[in-house]
């Protein structure tokens, strides 16, 4: 097995197996990997658009009591700095995104044993009564994992409760790194082990919903360890075709209880090619500006991206972990039409929506991603209250109302 | 690689002059990777996997701050600013050489020597011989283009007896910045007294360059410019994310990395720590060197 035979089959739109990705990984000069990587973007996307969505990123409670070791954005229960967001305040958000062209929100927060599978279904029913044409992308694989043990119903009854709600697809988060001995190192096995969460999703897929797939690398994990996260999703997906995206993004080490230095850039590129390469049954990557910069985000696209990601409006879980750029539509169009490429509007599952809205209006500049609340706002919004509790702190707060 | 850029870059690469079909070739394609490709290969020709880097102190010229105690980590004290007068210039220099413990000190861009001088190019080789004379070690920074035409700020250098750490494209951005690229490389003494080019600009720009346009530049910089023997990239400009990447697309020397970090986010996310894990990731080996580009042992 030779690097030039790896090329050739990879040019020749043959399939790569473990090993194979794992040398090219590990031997090929990057600028090599991005040859590769943009041969299969370009077999897979002739038309030379990059593809972009407006959506806002939304953590509905930073409560957790996963405690996993790499996480900067959750509080356990009872800290005073633990948040829930009230159904008005995300109506707010919801408001302010439709604002700017938003389609959908991207809807995921911390294990918060006081939040009832009951409290989802009310938010996703009146966010839909409200707004029936606005998505709702929605509860990671560890989020449903958890509503299934919180509700003691199977996984499959959870989802399909949560779909006749209004849940209309699943985002990838909690994946990590697909292999439990990293798991256990990130103390995230718990929360979901790797056959939880590809089971969970291969649930979602059969159910008919789309989905992505993500992976935080560059904490514990070892490159062949990397590697077999890729295969485990290519496999699955061989199985479901249910996922839209794949999406990579260091692991940020500030305020974390794991630490340690991040990621390097070319790392960054590197992992992304080489994803592209293994996961020739996925229609597309996107590049992740929010850990990389604006920079580094439009390199991607030298790199096997085809998709900008999300303008995002508000994040929270990178930023407490030290990242944070903005890049506003302004910003994603000038640097897609900057690269050579064709900016274009895309939904959740990438059907076009059309031209950047930024070239018919005056959008307002962002320079700043918004975030879930004002530093200090620890209100209890009151619809709280008609919901049980199951810890002590969450009876206790729920008693005082 | 695309079997233009191949087709341009294997010429670069044997010393074949292009054509201005081949020059236009080279500057419009949009195949960032086979320029990246060609820059890397005339890049480990030049220097092998070896990438330079340097750790510094900067001292801002016009204040009267001292120093303190240096750095164990820091290879260059670099004044920085604009000095008020040539004498200014030149006290600050011994003041510093004086407690800089045998770290070469550097600063001053030649052109604000030059105005100081009363754009008077006899007036500068003076002040130069005079800043040599303090024990300047190279002064910081030539403008390709600017007051003082490059030709002559070479001549003022080579009779004042210095050299130059950088030559630079100044505010220089786009399409203006590769076509100054294209004049360095006929400037056939430029490398004897330069010793690197930096082709990214130096301030910020409006709006603001792109990854895209960073990594050709760079890119185009190591494959034209055949004069000069380094390409260098700003850590502290750039930062880490960007520079490294530069590594890959043609640049071997890293400048400005600070000499002190943030302790309370431990040794290995200290300055020195992340920049030898960048270069390392980047697949080159870092070689510590100081203000003066003379290689440290570690």
């Amino acid at each position: 097995m030779s690097l030039e035979s790896i090329v050739a089959k990879v040019e020749s739109a043959g399939r790569i197996d473990r090993d194979e990705a794992l040398a090219l990984y590990s031997d090929a000069p990057t600028n090599l990997l991005g040859h590769l990587a943009e041969v299969v973007r370009a077999r897979k996307h002739p038309s030379a658009i990059v593809t972009y969505i407006i959506d806002r990123n939304v953590n509905y409670t930073n409560v957790c009591v996963a405690r996993c070791a790499f996480c900067a954005f959750y509080r356990p229960v009872g800290s005073n700095e633990g948040y829930v967001l009230g159904f008005d305040e995300l109506f707010k958000k919801i408001d302010e995104t439709l604002a700017v062209g938003g389609v959908q929100i991207l809807l995921q927060g911390g294990h918060n044993p006081d939040l009832p599978l009951e409290w989802y279904e009310d938010l996703f029913c009146a966010i839909k009564d409200r707004y029936p044409d606005f998505r709702l992308h929605a509860l990671s694989p560890p989020e449903l994992l958890h509503l299934s043990r919180l509700s003691q119903r199977p996984v499959p009854v959870v989802i399909e409760r949560l779909v006749q709600a209004g849940l209309d697809s699943v985002p990838g988060g909690g994946a990590e790194i697909l292999v439990d001995r990293v798991r256990r190192l990130l103390n995230c096995e718990s929360k979901a082990t790797s056959d939880e969460w590809l089971s969970v999703m291969r649930v979602v897929h059969e159910v008919g919903m789309r989905s992505t797939a993500t992976m935080m690398y560059g904490s514990v994990e070892t490159v062949q360890e990397r590697v077999e996260h890729l295969y485990r999703l290519r496999e699955l997906q061989d199985d479901t075709g249910g996922f839209t995206a794949f999406i990579a993004w260091s692991y940020q080490p500030s305020n974390t209880e794991l630490g340690g230095p991040e990621a390097t850039s070319v790392e960054y590129l590197r992992t992304l090619a080489l994803s592209r390469i293994v996961l020739d049954n996925f229609d597309n990557l996107q590049a992740s500006w929010v850990t990389q910069g604006g920079k580094v985000g439009q390199l991607s696209l030298a790199f096997g991206a085809n998709d900008m990601g999300s303008v995002m409006i508000e994040e929270n879980v990178v930023r407490a972990a030290g990242a944070a750029y903005c890049m506003d539509e302004v910003e994603i169009v000038r640097n897609v039409e900057d690269a050579g490429f064709i900016p274009k509007r895309r939904n959740m599952v990438y059907d076009i929506l059309g031209d950047p809205l930024c070239r018919d209006s005056a959008v307002p500049r962002r320079t700043k991603l918004a975030v879930a609340r004002a530093p200090g706002d620890t209100s209890i919004p009151a619809e709280l209250s008609g919901y049980p509790a199951r810890t002590r702190t969450g009876k206790a707060e729920r008693a005082v109302e | 690689m695309s079997e233009d850029v191949a087709g341009v870059s294997q010429k670069i690469l044997t010393g074949i002059r292009l054509n201005d079909e081949e020059w236009a070739e080279l500057l419009t394609t949009r195949d960032l990777i086979s320029l990246g490709m060609a820059a890397d290969a005339a890049r480990r020709r030049r220097h092998g996997d070896r990438t330079t880097f340097v750790q510094i102190v900067e001292v801002p010229v016009v204040t009267n701050a001292t120093l303190g105690s240096l750095p164990e980590q820091a290879r260059e004290i670099r004044l920085t600013g604009r000095p008020e007068t040539t004498a200014m210039a030149i006290e600050r220099v011994e003041a510093l050489v004086s407690v800089g413990g045998g770290l070469p000190v550097t600063g001053f861009n030649l052109t604000d020597l030059f105005e100081l001088s009363g754009r008077d190019s006899g007036r500068l080789v003076q002040v130069l011989v005079s800043l040599r004379e303090a024990g300047l070690g190279l002064v910081g920074e030539v403008w390709a283009e600017g007051p003082l035409p490059a030709e002559t700020a070479f001549t003022v250098l080579r009779e004042g007896g210095m050299s130059a750490a950088r030559l630079t494209l100044g505010e220089s951005t786009g399409d203006e910045a590769l076509s100054l690229i294209r004049r360095i490389a006929s400037w056939s003494d430029a490398g004897s007294v330069c010793r690197c080019l930096a082709p990214l600009p130096r301030s910020l720009a409006s709006p603001p360059t792109t990854g895209y346009g960073d990594l050709r530049q760079v890119a185009l910089a190591r494959l034209l410019v055949d004069n000069i023997e380094s390409i260098q990239v700003d850590w502290s400009s750039y930062g880490p994310k960007l520079a490294q990447v530069a590594l890959t697309f043609g640049a071997d020397d890293v400048d400005a990395v600070a000499s002190v970090g943030h302790d309370e986010r431990g040794w290995r996310r200290s300055p020195g720590e992340e920049i030898r894990r960048n270069i390392t990731a980047a697949g080159f080996t870092p070689m510590l060197r100081d203000g003066c580009f003379k290689a440290v042992k570690s």
